[in-house]
């Protein structure tokens, strides 16, 4: 089980690469804001 | 603004199966039992989730010094999406005539743009006596010049001390020594990493409070790694630890902590402090280091200057671009560049940034294959003869 702490550039981006390597891999992300990955 | 958004959770969970939480917040990690304590927002409750790897990507937030009448609802900082759209709103509903933007630098530019180009009276307030400071004072006073033609009054060595309010409203900024009327405050003062959590959770910081991580993203803390905005760099021409907070380095070392949660290897070798903003026509860009930070490792340096065009002069559109290199004293390692210009400078920096990832010397640029043809640039690229006036400098 892999947390991930907040859900914008770096922890997404994070998230995707396990996601890829690991199609298995249980992710959980959590964000405290409405939204995630947003451009700045 | 939904075209902003690059993906939304539904996104996440349909195309990836990650599951993405929204409005949860982690208020406590327990390093020993491996779990953190999740707070949902909305109703409030909370639960304890267990990890076997963890990564912080916490972000940063703006710097609000604790001065009165600094939560008054005309004045923001612009941080997010958030921040933005609550700005935007007000700007509709409160019609401001004008504005008092505290802070000089690459917010406080763009949110100069952004109000210029919807009429509002601007006044910038700056600490230092330039605008720009990550530039050197000569480059930045190019910026200064440009934000005065446009009618930005600038109030260079200026502290904000509070603000005056009406009913909850700010009603003007005040410094030392001036009371200056505003509609609306918009704060750009910096940022600080969001690293209490890992904090309190005995995970150990370093530069400016940033959680401290190795090349692999990794904290000193087991299982537990950060990325992005909360953690810290390398910089690789002080070759010393470094805080910088930009969504470049966020989706990179993001990239690195994945692949080695993943379970491949990866390393962030680390940034070069290149940085790009514009106001209106002028653009400006730095990489490597400023006078004031080699100054600050006690290095001897050189430094070479051009006022040149992107284009060649008869070329339509060709425009002044001023370029400014720095490189260490004998050995001539490049250190730094700066530009300041017309459409078509600042993106120049990427040669610069791209020589100083590759520890390149004023000799290594002097005869780089660099594209030429008029409509794209002159045939000597201003880097490369501001480099050969640094070497000539010795």
């Amino acid at each position: 089980m892999l947390i991930v702490i907040g859900g914008d550039a770096a922890g997404m981006s994070a998230a995707s690469q396990v996601r890829r390597l690991q199609p298995e891999a249980d992710i959980t992300v959590f964000e405290r804001g409405p939204y995630t990955s947003f451009s700045a | 603004m939904d075209a902003l958004i690059a993906r939304t959770p539904q996104a996440f969970l349909a195309k990836q199966n990650i599951r993405v939480h929204t409005g949860h917040e982690v208020t406590r990690v327990d390093p020993q039992k491996q779990r953190v304590l999740v707070r949902d927002l909305h109703s409030l409750a909370e639960r304890w989730e267990g990890y076997d790897q963890l990564l912080f990507a916490t972000g940063a937030r703006p710097v609000r010094p604790p001065l009165e009448g600094i939560d008054c609802r005309n004045i923001f900082d612009v941080h997010n999406l958030v921040s933005g759209s609550r700005l935007r709103k007000t700007l509709d509903e409160l019609r401001p005539r004008s504005a008092v933007i505290v802070g000089g630098g690459y917010i406080g530019l763009e949110m100069a743009e952004a109000l210029h180009l919807r009429g509002l009276k601007i006044t910038m307030i700056q600490r230092n006596a330039q605008v720009m400071p990550s530039l050197d004072p000569d480059m930045g006073e190019r910026i200064g010049q440009s934000l005065r033609e446009k009618g930005v009054d600038l109030r260079l060595g200026e502290t904000v001390q509070g603000f005056a309010q009406r009913d909850g409203l700010a009603v003007a900024v005040l410094t030392e020594s001036q009371v200056i009327p505003a509609d609306l405050v918009i704060l750009g003062l910096g940022v600080a990493p969001n690293s209490e959590l890992a904090k309190d959770a005995g995970i150990p910081l370093g530069v400016k409070e940033s959680i401290r991580v190795n090349e692999l993203q990794q904290t000193e803390t087991p299982r537990i790694w950060a990325a992005g905005d909360c953690a810290q760099s390398y910089h690789l021409v002080s070759r010393r630890p470094a805080y910088v907070a930009l969504g470049t380095v966020a989706n990179r070392q993001g990239r690195v902590a994945g692949i080695n949660l993943g379970g491949q290897y990866a390393t962030f070798p680390g940034v070069v402090g290149t940085a790009i903003s514009k106001f209106m026509d002028t653009e400006c860009a730095r990489t490597g280091l400023s006078e004031r930070e080699i100054r600050s490792l006690g290095l001897q340096y050189v430094t070479g200057r051009i006022e040149g065009y992107t284009l060649p002069r008869y070329y339509p559109g060709s425009a002044p671009i001023s370029v400014k290199v720095l490189a260490e004293k004998g050995s001539a390692r490049l250190l730094g560049v700066q530009i300041v210009g017309g459409p078509g400078s600042a993106k120049r920096i990427d040669t610069a940034a791209t020589a100083l990832h590759a520890g390149f010397s004023l000799e290594d640029l002097l005869y780089l294959d660099l594209s030429y043809a008029p409509p794209f640039a002159g045939v000597w690229d201003p880097i490369v003869i501001a480099a050969r006036m640094a070497l000539k400098e010795g």
